[in-house]
């Protein structure tokens, strides 16, 4: 453990009086207890993790801190003296700033007014913005974090990890006293991440406290001074970062003990399910692969090698211009809506956009891909959905107040599992897995790979996407490598090893 | 390989005519082809005609453009535009003086607008639905106020205004462009702009980032329909008369002009000058065809095919770009 301090860390003063204080902080949605009289001490110069999984209430108290929740109880201190957040202009005002999970850009402003968005008096002459200040101002503040982005760019041009990198650049802009963090390198590279990391260090050397929610226990270990876990929306513990092991910090997140990284038990595979030879779309050359059931196949490589194209290729999401795909021993149908009567299934890996429809419940988005079957009549019942859906809901252990809570509302874990429960009803034999744990916490991984278990247990075959190695190599029972659209590896039992990957991937 | 930055980049010489919208291109061909089928349409007289009955069309579809910004509609605007003109006719009737008139619709106008903006910003109700409603209120109104018949015979004062010129120019597209500019200032260079442009593009960042956004969304129907009800004068001064339905369809009309110029009806993409060119396409088109002696049902018909044509090409440029 590289215990020497990566963020520049010194062990806070904590004799001093905390900067910001939350006291005994509740709040409740409909159904949803999600905040239980939490207290939080955040000093000065120091990063303080907050820790849980997902569900556990973290965006929530970020939230409520930053004024865009009201509290039901408790109230807040800043340096001692209770102040009122009843908005997110009060909280700017007392020098706090969010990195918000949920992008908070507008589409078609450019990244100079999105980083200033409300803020823009501080360049009005006349009342009219002066825009290359702006921009200039903007310049300044990437260049800082080392991104090369125009900032005349709109915001809908840029990529995911683009969008954070902004995120980030527009909390950074307000010199804040608080910087609050929730989960920033959820969706950006390693090298934006050490970047980052680099600027939270400089950060608490000028004394600006950090309040930084995450689940990747490395980052914890790297830059936490001071580590608060919640669970079920109430503070477990706070301790300092030597105060606790690892374990330990995941077991006080899942509230049981961590039972994780088990040696890979072989699996019996049976028949060929899928068979692909030499496909080719308008991304993808020659790719050739044999899904068998009853067994977890890999696929590996960077993001952006193919790994999703050859997903959607195979669910018929894509069209394919070479190649041809038996399903079962026969010519797989054609198009998307008979291959998923065929038993094909695709979580996609943006679930909100792809996977499911936000605005509906769970039992609207669960039942979708199965009324065909369930409702041969053509008729719908209400009644039966609703059985069928509470069904699916005790089966995958959806965390939800009932059927019809809106999927929005749910965790990242609980919107996967309602992905996976469409599937579910629709009796689907082969599972696309289009990085299932991606944004899931350590809780809802294990949950998910028990599931991938229990399908494979049942005869179904699983294809995996995963960018981390050592939960491709844990779950799959063999996988193939992709570099630049193409399949370069196949690697199998013994074999199949994070280095081997990583060299297929890497090397030449 | 196209590199994925390459959305970033700004639009050189070179990629300047790519740059110009569906409308752009269908404008300069309608252009060429109703100067080739009747030389008499590039006479000045004709010109001054298309500027001034695009003038009108602008006064509405410019603050149409805003409204669309907010992911919003306002079919109300033209019900507005008659209600407004009947309002200053029978105000002038009455005895009022010119400014005291203008201030009335001016009050009354901005007040439906507020009524508009508190149902869609705070109570959240569908825009659609809701001018849906207000234009009925109004047109009722106006109605009443009228029984139905055109109002005149009051001052000529404002006829004189709508005759008059500044320097060569008529008072109407002066009033236009002033209006265009003045829209172009407030939005993309004031505070307010940006706000409009992230209310359909991301209401919940505005209120993050500590704007009272309901409030910025109310503002947008509040100035929508002051511009609209102060326009009504343009329109009483062109007959010198008043008519309680004259508006009735310029909001579709308005409505067009803007999609057509490029913006869209959702996340607050678009562009003021779009309004220009699609309010200047559709004017050209009706004129045009006007002198080409053709039945105004048929150009209805022409303006739908229009409409169609300039999304087709924007839709197949940004494919061809990809
Ligand atoms: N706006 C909301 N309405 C209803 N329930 C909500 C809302 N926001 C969050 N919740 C619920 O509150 C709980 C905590 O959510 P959240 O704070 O997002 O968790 P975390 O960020 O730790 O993953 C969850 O059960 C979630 O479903
Ligand atoms: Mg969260």
């Amino acid at each position: 453990m590289p215990a020497a301090t990566a963020a520049g860390g010194h062990p806070a003063d904590h004799a001093a009086a905390p900067l910001l204080r939350l006291i005994d902080i509740d709040k409740s949605f409909p159904g949803v207890h999600a905040l239980r009289s939490v207290s939080l001490d955040i000093h000065a110069g120091e990063v303080h993790v907050i820790l849980g999984q997902n569900g556990a209430g973290k965006s929530t108290l970020i939230k409520t801190l930053y004024g865009a929740h009201a509290a039901d109880k408790g109230h807040i201190e800043v340096e001692g003296r209770r102040v009122a957040v009843a908005r997110p202009a009060d909280a700017s005002a007392l020098g706090i700033a969010v990195i918000f999970q949920e992008f908070s850009l507008v589409p078609y402003l450019d990244i100079a007014q999105n980083i200033y968005l409300g803020r823009e008096a501080a360049f009005a002459r006349f009342g009219l913005i002066d825009s290359a200040a702006m921009h200039a101002a903007a310049r300044t503040i990437l260049d800082d974090l080392g991104l090369d982005y125009d900032t005349h760019a709109y915001a809908a041009d840029l990529g995911v990890a683009q969008q954070q990198m902004v995120e980030i650049a527009k909390a950074l802009s307000q010199n804040a006293r608080v910087l609050v963090m929730d989960e920033p390198t959820a969706a950006i590279s390693e090298r934006e991440a050490e970047r980052l990391f680099a600027t939270i260090a400089r950060l608490t050397q000028k004394n600006v406290a950090i309040v930084y929610i995450s689940h990747r226990m490395k980052e914890v270990q790297m830059l936490g001074d001071r580590i608060t876990i919640l669970r079920d929306g109430a503070v477990v513990t706070s301790v300092l970062r030597d105060e606790m092991s690892q374990t330990e910090m995941v077991g006080a997140m899942i509230g049981r003990p961590s039972g994780s990284q088990l040696a890979r038990t072989p699996r019996a595979p049976g028949d060929p399910i899928l068979f692909a030879r030499g496909i080719s779309t308008a991304k993808l050359s020659d790719i050739s692969i044999e899904i068998r059931a009853g067994e977890v196949v890999g696929l590996a490589g960077l993001v952006g090698s193919g790994r999703t194209e050859v997903v959607r290729a195979l669910f018929g999401a894509d069209p394919i211009t070479g190649g041809e795909i038996a399903l079962s021993g026969s010519r797989a149908p054609t198009t998307l809506d008979a291959r998923v009567r065929a038993g094909m299934a695709l979580l996609p890996e943006d679930r909100k956009r792809e996977g499911l429809a936000l605005p509906l419940d769970i039992r609207d988005n669960a039942t979708v891909a199965s009324l065909w079957r369930r409702f041969t009549s053509g008729w719908f019942s209400p009644a039966a959905a609703e059985r069928d859906t509470r069904g699916l809901i005790a089966q995958l252990g959806i965390a939800a107040h009932g059927t019809h809570q809106t999927v929005r509302t749910l965790s990242g874990g609980n919107q996967q599992k309602v992905v996976l429960a469409k599937w579910l009803a629709a009796g689907s034999r082969l599972f696309l897995l289009d990085e299932p744990t991606r944004g899931v916490d350590v809780g809802a991984k294990a949950e998910i790979y028990r599931l991938i278990d229990q399908l494979v247990d049942g005869g179904a075959g699983v294809v995996v996407i995963s960018s981390e190695l050592p939960e491709l190599v844990q779950l799959c029972d063999r996988a193939y490598v992709m570099r630049d659209h193409r399949i370069v590896g196949h690697l199998d039992d013994d074999a199949l090893t994070e280095r081997a990957i990583l060299e297929l991937v890497v090397h030449q | 390989m196209t590199a994925p930055t390459q959305s970033q980049q700004r639009p050189g010489a070179g990629q300047f005519f790519s740059a110009i919208p569906g409308a752009g291109i269908l404008l300069i061909l309608m252009l060429a082809l109703f100067t080739i089928a009747n030389p008499r349409f590039v006479s000045q007289t004709n010109l001054v005609n298309v500027g001034l009955q695009a003038s009108l069309l602008l006064m509405i579809a410019l603050p149409m453009t805003l409204i669309i910004l907010t992911e919003g509609l306002d079919l109300s605007a033209g019900a507005l535009l008659g209600l407004s003109g009947v309002i200053v006719a029978e105000a002038l009737l009455a005895g009022w003086s010119v400014f005291a008139a203008c201030a009335m619709a001016f009050a009354i106008s901005t007040a439906f607008g507020a009524l508009n903006g508190v149902l869609i910003a705070y109570l959240t109700l569908p825009a659609f639905v809701v001018t849906l409603g207000t234009m009925g209120l109004m047109q009722g109104i106006a109605l009443v106020m009228t029984n139905g018949d055109p109002v005149g015979g009051f001052t000529p004062a404002i006829e004189t205004f709508y005759r008059s010129q500044l320097w060569i120019f008529p008072m109407p597209i002066v009033v236009a462009v002033a209006l265009y500019a003045a829209l172009w200032l407030l939005l993309y260079r004031t505070r307010l702009g940006n706000y409009v442009i992230a209310i359909g593009g991301n209401k919940d960042a505005l209120r993050l980032a500590g704007i009272r956004a309901n409030l910025v969304h109310l503002a947008v129907y509040v100035l929508g329909s002051a511009i609209v009800g102060l326009s009504a004068v343009l329109l009483i001064g062109r007959t010198n008369s008043a008519h309680p339905t004259v508006g009735i369809g310029m909001e579709f009309e308005a409505i067009a002009a803007v999609v057509l110029g490029g913006t869209s009806f959702e996340k607050g993409q678009g562009w003021l000058f779009g309004a220009v060119l699609g309010a200047l396409a559709i004017t050209v088109l009706r004129n045009g065809l006007n002198i080409l002696s053709v039945d105004s049902s048929l150009q209805v018909v022409c303006i739908g095919i229009l409409l169609i044509l300039a999304l087709l090409i924007d839709r197949a440029r940004k494919h061809y770009s990809r």
